[in-house]
């Protein structure tokens, strides 16, 4: 959260001569971040953020406070103005005929921790003044008039939500405040003339008749609150438990400030101080008459535990001892009791600290104090941990990145969630993806199942690049009965270009990893192959084709887990040969339809002394093969190469129905 | 050569050639050898006339081609002259692909922690609430559990876990490391990970990348995530960076800090130096720091959920988005980030 600080208001709580640059430096590194000041009229501004566990900070006199503590870390004049706004000063009516009684408050299974009011009668309805109205524009809040806009200035400048009932309609309605949760159905409208219907557990007022007349600590309902015949006001201040707020706020998602600041555990010590001042600017801006005592039910007063901890701990965690002296003076300037006993203190936080509660927390308001920028920094003098984690090989996934960028593919990050129609582009049918509760947009609502639909998409949205290759290293999630998805990593290759090129470049990437062949195995009905070494699976390969151009894509996808056992780091050395190799083409015509794959296998598998087979030229139905023989005893002669060569011939005549071209 | 076949003689032509190739004679020798009056080409020629009348004029181009092979691997080299060429003909470029950004930054970040000891992880993207909120000491509806804006899987919630969630940071990666390592530190973990958050405008996307340290040991103290802090920005952003801890609030962390980095343009000073020497405000940064994320001492209740004894030891995390770690780089100041994950190839193709 952040909050607005107008310096002048500052300077009304804090006495200090130092300029708003130096105050946002100094406080930032030891307090809350101050990350902006803005011009503002004849005034500089604060932007301030206030992390969710200081709420105490969330006022002009919170941020006082810390700047206090802080500016004088650094040698600089600077003190927190001190105040005194106490109930008994408010003072009691003296006329009885112009006494206003009290509503009749319940609060039977004891909801609130403080309720606080007072009724103020013959309320002037008078503009805002200039000087209260510029410092509500410069906090960017809108500007209403005195008997409203007091209760937003109070609570900016004290940090506590304060509400103003019409007295006379709380009293018409029954005269009666019942503190109580709502029922499920029941109903209200806030002042805005928005109309909710409870859940049910929302702590709210409600009249004899069950209407509920207030939302507590979020929004004022239209029935009792301010109206323009509105004379006698109900001031009133409650503390609800911080969890009630939030059930309620976010289930009817009324954020205000109230709520926000209310939710997050206000100082019931503050309800005072708050009221007080307010009850002063009615008096003084309104011409109000004080009506009623001031009621107060502070029963359910916390106390705040006391934390113990070892200046040991201290040292831990800054690597430094400080003085024990020094530590119980921070402390105590933080308006913490502190009890030194030898080496441990007993530190018991002031009431709107209710974020220190562990030792841990304690010592951070020591080092920020003290200040972080004067630790010194040094690295780390202590064991590398060499359990390294199993079934991942970054430096494997790099490699892959680095070649095929290098041999003219582009690698993209594309979201893994994916559109209803991406979905289906998979293998996979909708249903049997994982859906997101509360997606944000409707093109990323699945958990993809395939990287191939994203890369492809990719392609169709770069028409100007020709012959395009994407690839993408990613997870995709497949759904398990009651456990996390099976993420699987993959890389996934989409090319334009031929598919002997684009499985050129997979052959390259595997070689690159010493895996030295890989094959495809295709069912003749079928345009989907599955990509193996030796035996292993570890992806597959495909043909599509491009919306709208009809143009053909290949696409790949390499289930890395399958891979990565396979990949070594370096080959396996053979002494250079010692004999020479003879290479020769035979052409075969081949009949169509007649997968190349095998054929290379089955020449291959002829004879030991066949060393290497590749495609060299294909024309019409010719196909032409160059063939590698080689033995690394003795070099091979024409005679005894002549029968392999026939055996092949034969063979493949015979196995293929094709059609040598030539004569051997 | 009693076969008619052309084959035979290609045969004795490839065998030729290797017999040549492999030859370790010295020059003159070996043109003896090979192209002299009886040496093996002329040898060889002969056999053409057993070949037949319709392959002669192919087996005579064969011979012409091995004959001039041959020559021209038989020349003194040393007295040999280069044609002239024009050296400034514009050269040919390979077709070059692109590691994405992304990947690129991954890359130089892991790398700068792994010299320090640190192991790279991988933890799920899709987890239970556990690990991203639970035990990291944010209870079911805690108010500071709205700053991650949170995507949910639609699925049965799990009894003991929770909820499904996308990981809204990198920080689930703390509680499963101390698992993965048996509870036993020490622990230097660097985890770089997807992650996703309900937001979407021109400095925020649903999906993005955050890294993740974890340092717990025996003695850790605020002083080593300083020195870690500012090992790398000295690595990352270049020799003079500094960094800078303030505090912060986190759930997970206690004390938690903001991190800054110094800005590299103006060199931490918020103020630059302009050619006529006046000095003006550096555009680049905010009064010479950059803010780039979250760190803290990891909290007691944190190390109690991964089973390690706060008594004992100490750690130190710190994680924040790649993407914005890495457009602070000089020259890097991209000002939609939803160009990332576009698949833009103009935006790609520049990296």
């Amino acid at each position: 959260m952040n909050i607005l600080i107008p310096n002048k208001w500052l300077l009304e709580q804090l006495e200090t001569t130092l300029k708003p640059e130096k105050i946002q430096e100094f406080v930032s590194l030891c307090g809350p971040s101050v990350e902006r000041i803005y011009q503002r009229g004849n005034d500089e501004v604060y932007d301030i953020e206030i992390t969710t566990n200081r709420v105490d900070s969330m006022s002009v006199r919170g941020i006082a406070r810390e700047a206090a503590v802080i500016l004088e870390q650094f040698d600089v004049p600077a003190k927190l103005v001190s105040q005194s706004l106490l109930k008994k000063d408010i003072p009691k009516p003296t006329d009885s005929t112009k006494t206003l009684q009290l509503p009749k408050i319940i609060d039977q299974k004891k909801l609130c921790r403080r309720t606080m009011c007072v009724v103020l009668r013959d309320v002037q309805r008078t503009a805002t003044p200039k000087w209260m109205a510029d410092r509500l524009s410069q906090i960017e809040l809108n500007v209403h008039e005195s008997a409203i806009d007091i209760t937003n200035y109070v609570t900016h400048e004290l940090g506590h939500p304060i509400h103003a009932f019409d007295y006379d309609q709380v009293m018409k309605l029954g005269g009666e405040i019942n503190i109580t949760e709502a029922k499920k159905g029941d109903e209200f409208t806030t002042l805005d003339g928005e109309s909710y219907t409870c859940v049910g557990g929302e702590v709210v007022f409600k009249n004899p008749e069950g209407v509920i007349i207030d939302l507590p600590s979020i929004k004022g309902t239209s029935n009792t609150s301010i109206n323009d015949s509105t004379k006698n006001i109900l001031l009133w201040i409650e503390a609800i438990h911080p969890s009630k707020v939030r059930f309620a706020s976010m289930t009817h998602a009324i954020r205000t400030v109230a709520a926000q600041l209310s939710e997050k555990g206000i100082d019931s010590h503050l309800a005072e101080p708050t009221l007080v001042k307010a009850v002063q600017l009615y008096q003084e801006l309104c011409d109000v008459q004080i009506a009623s005592e001031v009621y107060d039910d502070f029963s359910k007063e916390e106390k705040l535990a006391t934390i113990i901890i070892d200046l040991k701990k201290i040292q831990d965690y800054l690597g430094i001892s400080i003085e024990k002296s020094q530590v119980v003076s921070i402390l105590e300037k933080l308006e913490c009791q502190v009890n030194a006993v030898k080496n441990t203190l007993h530190v018991t936080p002031p009431s709107f600290r209710k974020d220190l509660t562990i030792p841990a927390d304690i010592v951070e308001e020591i080092a920020r104090i003290y200040g972080y920028h004067n630790l010194p920094s040094v690295l780390m003098p202590t064991r590398i941990p060499l359990n390294k984690p199993k079934d991942v090989n970054f430096e494997a996934e790099e490699k892959t990145k680095h070649f095929l960028a290098d041999t003219g593919w582009f690698e993209i990050y594309s979201y893994s969630m994916v559109s209803e129609q991406l979905a289906k582009n998979s293998a996979y049918k909708i249903e049997e993806h994982l859906k997101l509760a509360n997606s944000l947009t409707e093109d990323k609502v699945y958990l993809r199942r395939s990287l191939i639909p994203s890369l492809e998409e990719m392609i169709e949205k770069n028409p100007q690049e020709e012959n395009l290759s994407v690839f993408e290293l990613a997870n995709v999630y497949h759904p398990r009965t009651d456990q996390l998805p099976l993420e699987t990593l993959y890389l996934g290759m989409v090319s334009q270009k031929s598919l002997r090129k684009t499985k050129g470049d997979l052959s390259s990437l595997l070689q690159k990893f010493y895996i030295t062949d890989f094959e495809v195995k295709q069912k003749t009905d079928e345009n989907r192959g599955k990509i193996l070494v030796g035996k292993i699976e570890i992806g597959k390969i495909w043909i599509d084709t491009l919306k709208g151009t009809g143009k053909k894509m290949t696409c790949i996808e390499i289930e890395m887990k399958a891979l990565l056992p396979l990949i070594k780091t370096h080959p396996a050395y053979k002494a250079l040969p010692k004999t020479a190799s003879i290479k020769e083409q035979l052409t075969f015509t081949l009949p169509a339809k007649t997968q190349i794959g095998p054929v290379l296998q089955t020449i291959r598998e002829i004879d030991g002394n066949i060393k290497q087979v590749t495609l060299d030229d294909v024309y019409q139905a010719n196909h032409t093969f160059s063939i590698e023989y080689w033995n690394e005893k003795k070099n091979l002669s024409n005679e005894l190469i002549k029968p392999l060569r026939e055996k092949i011939v034969k063979t493949i005549e015979k196995d293929y129905s094709a059609k040598l071209v030539g004569k051997i | 050569m009693s076969d008619n076949s052309i084959n035979n003689l290609k045969q004795a032509i490839t065998k030729l050639r290797t017999q040549f190739d492999n030859e370790d004679l010295d020059l003159d020798a070996k043109k003896t050898a090979y192209l002299g009056k009886k040496g093996s080409f002329n040898e060889l020629s002969k056999e053409i006339k057993n070949v037949s009348n319709e392959n002669k004029r192919e087996a005579g181009k064969l011979l012409n081609e091995l004959k001039q092979y041959l020559q021209k691997n038989l020349v003194d080299n040393s007295q040999q002259k280069t044609e002239w060429t024009d050296l400034t003909l514009p050269g040919i470029k390979q077709k070059k692909g692109h590691i994405h950004p992304i990947s690129q930054a991954i890359e130089e970040i892991s790398d700068i922690f792994q010299k320090i000891g640190f192991t790279r992880v991988r933890y799920p993207e899709v987890d239970w609430d556990f690990y991203a909120f639970e035990a990291l000491n944010m209870p079911s509806d805690h108010p500071a559990r709205d700053e991650w804006e949170t995507f949910f899987v639609k699925t049965p919630q799990n009894k003991k876990m929770g909820k499904m969630v996308l990981t809204p940071h990198t920080s689930n990666g703390q509680v499963r490391e101390m698992e993965r390592l048996k509870s036993k530190p020490p622990i230097r973990m660097i985890n770089v990970a997807r992650c996703y958050r309900r937001q979407q405008d021109v400095t925020h996307t649903q999906m993005f990348h955050q890294f993740e340290g974890l340092v717990v040991d025996k003695g850790i103290t605020i002083q080593h995530l300083k020195g870690t802090l500012d090992y790398f920005a000295e690595k990352f952003y270049g020799p003079g960076t500094k960094s800078r801890i303030r505090p912060f609030h986190f759930q997970f962390t206690e004390p938690s800090f903001e991190v800054d980095f110094s800005c590299h343009i103006c060199k931490g000073t918020g103020l630059i130096t302009d050619e006529h020497g006046d000095k003006n405000k550096c555009s680049f940064c905010k009064s010479g720091w950059h803010e780039v994320g979250g760190a803290g001492m990891v909290h007691p209740n944190v190390l109690k959920a991964g089973g390690i004894d706060p008594q004992e030891y100490t750690g130190f995390a710190f994680g924040w988005g790649v993407e914005r770690t890495y457009t602070l780089k000089e020259g890097l100041n991209i000002d939609d980030i939803r160009y990332f994950y576009s698949g833009e190839s103009r935006f790609l193709k520049q990296f």
